[in-house]
Order: structure tokens, then C-alpha cells, then sequence
């Protein structure tokens, strides 16, 4: 268990290595610098929340989810570890077996065009490894300008892959990615958040800032107190041990409270939040795509009432 | 927080639920149907004499009013224990929690050393008058006067929505004392006995059938100088440090019984889900189930660092209107999830189990009026937190 003081300046630390990177390769290579990989090893829930909280922070598109994933399967972590991730809003296997290929649908981070090779999980709980090239995707223009995530369907020979021995489950991807990306999800919701407050402080109609009026008011505060609800969860995916069920809850509320954010910040923000001069659109646009990844604020609240159905009712889960 | 609470906690949750366990049969009164409000009284009393006798009742209090010290944190567990076996009315449990902490603060030894023991104990009940017929959310605006006379203070106004003001003994009370529109500056708390000659508690009915809330009447009332809590003119300090005190162990115990009805809506779902086939929950039930789960573990978790922070020594101001806001929307929308999930059993039937959600769903509307509307906490998360100045 890392002390929280510590946890807060890693995360800082982490920030201001992603700051200075002038792109998502270099800001891999900065954190695994920073010893992110033997965080990960030693801490993994602890070291998302400071990694991943950073990635909110700065709207860095540095690819560590991938490395969430690899550790979590018991795979080598590295800045050219690649790991395909599951189709948009779902969080099972990305791949499956169909006779002598395997059918791939998922999503891949940039690190593809660094990696030789990538590993996808397949439905019947087998690793594989495959050569990189045969997943590179022609460029396609996708919403977020820096592309953190790509669309992946494609089937490989059976003959190309190689299975690989791990010693983690897939359960343990789904709760520590949703944990991770709940993090970021958050951070982000803050930042726009502020664009839209500041705004309202600065721009002045019929004679005073629009933060006066309680229309404004209003809106901001239920963005701030959805953000803090899916914080106070996503805080509790930080501790040495987090049941599934929390993970899935922080990132259902987290994907809930981005979307309140993100409809709030852009009405605020009103004309200036519409054009490419005011940076909101960057945040817009990241936490969409998150919000794709290992479910969705859309379809996290039913399987959350599925899980609890057939336990058959509301377990605990949290103690003082 | 200090780890000695934290390690201590687990032992502490482990022991009481052991002596709850062996003492089960003794400590729930019967009754048929939903409860009345006197029976829930009667069981609330119960259980206080109860807990109070085996000391679990008196564990986070002050040695000085009959209590055996230690963190605030026990009363929340052993509150979370209680509402979770459907031991107590979580509004009435509510009352002790927000209104001792509060004379204990500012009433005079002598006072709270006389007082707080029957309170804890179960032998008395307690209300608090604050609003008023044209005071509502501009609390500050209350008029019932308090003229200063020999010895102490005459007085005279009208109370409103007073809880269980026809069953308290005692009545911690906000009157002006300044000039009419000295606002905030001119309010002054006592601490009353209702059986004082002038007093009139008349119960209204509120939606859900329930006579829990009254409308007071003062007619010279006279309240001596010993019941003055803190000082003339300090009321408005007093009604403010009571909120800290509603958002800490009453929220937790308030969250505690969400959690709780959550569980047991669940089983139900799950029950017919069970017998019909699976078929008998669609995706809408469920989506409706997960959505009213993560909203009361949102307030839960929020509120859990919050006790934490409470216990640790911290003080509590506007960041509690976001606490206040998570549990008004936790228990909307699960009464609202209720409704949805189990068609036609809060309309039409009459077991039980109906009647209490019946009574709940009705109850739960008022959770984003009370105690500061929605509005007003939206205010003070707009200006406090969000800084965004004045409107």
C-alpha cells in the first residue's frame, strides 16, 4: 500500500512528464522512465489511479492502457507492449476462433505503430501473439484528432499467431482497466469543468458574468456533483483490494459524470466551446472515446443489475 | 484518521452484530402491517433503552453526558448495524444524531450533563424548531420573538414542520432576538421544555399518511437564561454547525438504510426473476436496479470520506451540499427504480411490504425539499465550491 502523499506526487510527476512529451510514443517512453512498469508491478490499482488520473490531466494520449492489460494477463510490460482491447462498449474478449482463423474485433492503441507484436485474448481464455503489421489499419480519420484508440476487424491464420503462457484472467483486465479508465474519466471531467467555470467568471452578458445568473450556476453544479460522486467510487478502486463490482460501478458513474460534464461545459462554453480555437473539443472528443472502453455509461448501470440479480441482492461492499 | 479507529472498527462492527444476532428476539417489538407511527416510536425507544443498557448506545459520546467516549465512527457503525436489521426508523434515529452533538456544543455543562443522558437512553424525545410558516429556505428571515423578561425570555411565534413535536420533552428552538430584519445577526437558539405552559404541538398529515410533522404554537412561553445555547445572538452559528452533524452518522445511517432497501428490492426482483424464469427481468428492470445501486454507493463512498474526515478531527462546511445532493438523488431514484421494477405494487397492493414502499416512494419526494432544498444546495456548491460569486 503506497502512502496517498506519495500517490499524489507520482501522479504529479507523472503529469509533468506527459506535459513536456511532445506526443504519445515519448510520453510512453517518459513514464516508463518513470518507473511506471515496476509501479504497476508493485501497485497495480494504486499506480493506474496515479498514472491514469495524470492522463485526465493533461489529455496525453500515452498508451498505458496496454500496459495495464499486459500486467494484469501476466505479460511482459514495456513502452512497446500491445494488447488489443475490447470492441467499443464491450469488455470481453476482443477475439474469437473461427475454424482455422481467428476473427478480431476490438480496438488498438497507438502503440501498434511501435510494436512488432500485439497480444489479443481470445474467448476461450488462450493469449496470442500477433505480428503487428497484419493489424495496422490504413489511416482512417477518426473523432479524436490524436487517434489514442483505433477501430480493429480483421482475421488472422491460425498458422500466424503464437499462444502464449500468462498466469492472469481477463477478469482481472476488465476490473483493473475499468478501474484505470474511471481515473482518467474523472481528471478529464475536472478539466472541462474549469474551461466551463472560468468562462462563466469571464464572460460578461447584460451587464455581468454569466456566472451570475443561476441557470449557469446550476448546470456547473451538477456537473461538480456528479464528478465528486464517481470520484468518491472511483477512489475506492485505489485501495490494495476493489471487488469487480465497484470497478464496474466507478467506471459506469465515471462515464455518466463525463457525459453531464461534457453537455454542461459545452452549453457554458456556447460559442467559444464550438470552435477548434477554444481546446474544450479536445475533451469532448477523449472522453467519447473512453467512455467506449470496457463498457459504457449506457450499457455499465444493466450489467451492474444483472451482477447484482444473480447474486440475488445489494452486497456491502464499502466498510467505515 | 487516526489507524488505531480504523483497526479498531472491524472488531468493534463484529461484536456488535454478535450481540444483535443473540439478542434478536428481544430487541424488535412485533407489529402487523406496516407500522404505525406510534409503533415506530415504541420501537425506537426499545431499541435505545437497549443499546444504551448494553453500551453500545453509548459508544462516541462524551464521558460527560453519560457516554464512554471514543470516535464518532462507532455511532455511525453501530446506526449502519441498526439500519440494516430494520431496527429503528432512520427519521427518528436521525433526531439524536443531529440534536445531541449540537447541545452538546453549545449548552452549559450543568445543561447537557442533566440532558443528553435520557436523551441517549431512549427516556426522552427531541425536536428541533427551525422553520417557520414564511421561513423556509431563507431560514435567516424567522420571526417567532423572544422578548427579554425577568430571569429569562418570553416566547412567541409559530413553528413548522416540526418533527414529533406531539411526542418531545424537549425543543431546541431558533427565535429572533434582534430587530425584526436583523437576519442571521439577531437569532438567538433555546433549549426548551414543551411542556412549558403556551406551547401547542398540532400534528399534520403529510402525503404518505404519516403524522410525523407538527406546526408549534408559542404563547408567551417562558424559557429561563440557563437554556440559552451559546450566546444571545449566536442562533445562527448554532442552526449552521447542526448541518455538519446531519451529514455525518445521520447520513450514514440514512445511507446505510438505502443500502438496505436496495438489497431487498434486489432479493424481491430476484425472487420472481427466480420462479417465473429469467425472462421475467428485462434489460430496462436491470438497467433501473444498476442505476439506483451506483447512485446510493456514489453517496456511500462520498460519504464514507467524509466520516473519515469528521473523525479525523477535520471540520465540515459546504463540500457536505454535494453529500446532500448524492443522498436526495440515491433515494429518489431508488424509490423511483422501485416503482418501475415492481409494476403496480406501490399503486394497488396492500401487503406489507407494498404498504412500506407505498410509504417510502411518497416520503422520498421530499428528500431534495428538506433539510435545504436541491436549489439551495445547487447555491452553495455554485458559489462555495465552484466559486463562481454572487448571483
Amino acid at each position: 500500500m503506497i502512502d496517498p502523499d506519495d500517490l499524489a506526487l507520482l501522479a504529479t510527476s507523472f503529469a509533468a512528464a506527459m506535459s513536456r512529451a511532445p506526443g504519445a510514443a515519448e510520453a510512453d517512453d517518459a513514464l516508463h522512465d518513470l518507473g511506471w512498469g515496476e509501479l504497476l508491478a508493485h501497485a497495480p490499482l494504486q499506480g493506474a489511479a496515479a498514472a491514469f488520473s495524470a492522463l485526465g490531466v493533461t489529455g496525453s494520449a500515452a498508451c498505458l492502457l496496454d500496459d495495464v492489460a499486459a500486467n494484469a494477463l501476466g505479460l511482459p510490460v514495456s513502452a512497446s507492449a500491445c494488447v488489443v482491447l475490447p470492441a467499443p462498449s464491450f469488455s470481453r474478449q476482443p477475439a474469437e476462433r473461427r475454424g482455422q482463423s481467428i476473427h478480431i474485433d476490438g480496438l488498438v492503441s497507438a502503440r501498434i505503430d511501435r510494436s512488432d507484436r500485439a497480444m489479443v485474448a481470445v474467448s476461450d481464455g488462450s493469449v496470442v501473439e500477433v505480428d503487428a503489421a497484419l493489424l495496422r489499419t490504413t489511416d482512417v480519420i477518426a473523432l479524436d484528432p490524436q487517434r489514442p484508440f483505433r477501430r480493429l476487424r480483421v482475421d488472422v491464420c491460425e498458422r500466424d499467431v503464437v499462444v502464449l503462457a500468462r498466469a492472469g484472467s481477463w477478469d482481472t483486465v476488465i476490473l483493473r482497466a475499468r478501474a484505470a479508465v474511471a481515473h482518467q474519466l474523472v481528471a478529464a471531467s475536472r478539466v472541462m469543468l474549469d474551461q466551463a467555470t472560468q468562462h462563466a467568471v469571464d464572460r460578461v452578458q447584460f451587464g455581468r458574468p454569466i456566472a451570475s445568473f443561476q441557470a449557469v450556476r446550476h448546470r456547473l453544479a451538477d456537473a461538480l456533483v456528479a464528478i465528486e460522486g464517481a470520484s468518491a467510487v472511483t477512489e475506492m478502486c485505489a485501495e490494495d483490494e476493489c471487488d469487480p463490482l465497484m470497478a464496474t460501478m466507478a467506471r459506469s458513474l465515471a462515464g455518466a459524470a463525463a457525459r453531464t460534464t461534457a453537455a454542461s461545459a459545452q452549453q457554458v462554453l456556447a460559442g467559444i466551446g464550438f470552435t477548434t480555437d477554444h481546446p474544450f473539443h479536445l475533451s469532448l472528443k477523449r472522453t467519447m472515446v473512453l467512455d467506449t472502453l470496457f463498457g459504457s455509461a449506457r450499457t455499465l448501470p444493466t450489467e451492474i443489475g444483472n451482477a447484482l440479480l444473480a447474486i440475488g441482492g445489494a452486497p456491502r461492499l464499502i466498510e467505515l | 484518521m487516526s489507524d488505531a479507529i480504523a483497526d479498531d472498527l472491524p472488531s468493534f462492527r463484529r461484536e456488535l452484530n454478535s450481540w444483535l444476532d443473540d439478542n434478536e428476539g428481544e430487541l424488535r417489538l412485533g407489529h402487523v402491517g406496516h407500522p404505525t407511527l406510534d409503533e415506530d416510536l415504541a420501537q425506537f425507544t426499545h431499541i435505545k433503552r437497549a443499546l444504551f443498557d448494553a453500551g453500545w448506545g453509548r459508544h462516541g459520546w462524551p464521558v460527560a453526558v453519560g457516554g464512554l467516549g471514543g470516535s464518532s465512527m462507532l455511532r455511525a457503525v453501530v446506526g449502519e448495524e441498526i439500519a440494516t436489521r430494520d431496527l429503528a426508523e432512520p427519521g427518528m434515529w436521525s433526531m439524536i444524531e443531529v440534536l445531541a452533538p449540537t447541545v452538546i456544543a453549545y449548552g452549559s455543562p450543568a445543561l447537557i450533563a442533566e440532558m443528553i443522558p435520557p436523551l441517549l437512553r431512549g427516556d426522552e424525545t427531541w425536536c428541533q424548531g427551525f422553520s417557520e410558516p414564511n421561513t423556509g429556505s431563507d431560514l435567516a428571515s424567522l420571526s417567532c420573538r423572544a422578548t427579554a423578561v425577568e430571569g429569562g425570555w418570553s416566547v412567541s411565534g409559530q413553528k413548522v414542520w416540526t418533527s414529533f413535536a406531539q411526542f418531545a420533552e424537549r425543543c431546541v428552538l431558533l427565535t429572533r432576538t434582534g430587530e425584526p430584519g436583523s437576519a442571521h445577526r439577531g437569532i438567538t437558539a433555546l433549549f426548551v421544555d414543551v411542556d412549558s405552559p403556551g406551547i401547542t404541538a398540532r400534528p399534520i398529515e403529510i402525503q404518505n399518511g404519516t403524522l410525523e410533522f407538527c406546526e408549534v404554537f408559542f404563547d408567551d412561553v417562558f424559557v429561563p437564561n440557563e437554556r440559552i445555547l451559546g450566546a444571545v445572538g449566536q442562533g445562527w452559528q448554532v442552526a449552521m454547525d447542526v448541518l455538519p452533524y446531519e451529514r455525518s452518522t445521520a447520513f450514514w445511517h440514512r445511507g446505510a438504510y438505502l443500502h438496505h432497501r436496495a438489497d431487498q428490492l434486489i432479493a424481491t426482483v430476484a425472487g420472481i426473476a427466480g420462479a417465473d424464469g429469467a425472462a421475467a427481468v428485462d434489460t430496462g428492470q436491470a438497467r433501473l436496479l444498476g442505476e439506483a445501486f451506483q447512485a446510493v454507493m456514489a453517496f456511500r463512498c462520498r460519504s464514507r470520506a467524509t466520516q473519515h474526515r469528521l473523525a479525523g478531527g477535520g471540520q465540515l462546511g459546504a463540500e457536505t451540499s454535494i453529500d446532500k445532493i448524492l443522498i436526495a438523488t440515491a433515494e429518489q431514484t431508488l424509490f423511483n427504480a422501485a416503482r418501475d421494477v415492481l409494476p403496480g405494487v406501490i399503486e394497488f397492493d396492500d401487503d406489507a411490504e407494498a404498504q412500506r414502499l407505498r410509504w417510502e416512494f411518497l416520503y422520498s419526494r421530499a428528500a431534495t425539499i428538506y433539510g435545504g432544498t436541491a436549489e439551495i444546495q445547487r447555491n452553495i456548491v455554485a458559489r462555495r465550491l465552484l466559486d463562481l460569486g454572487s448571483e
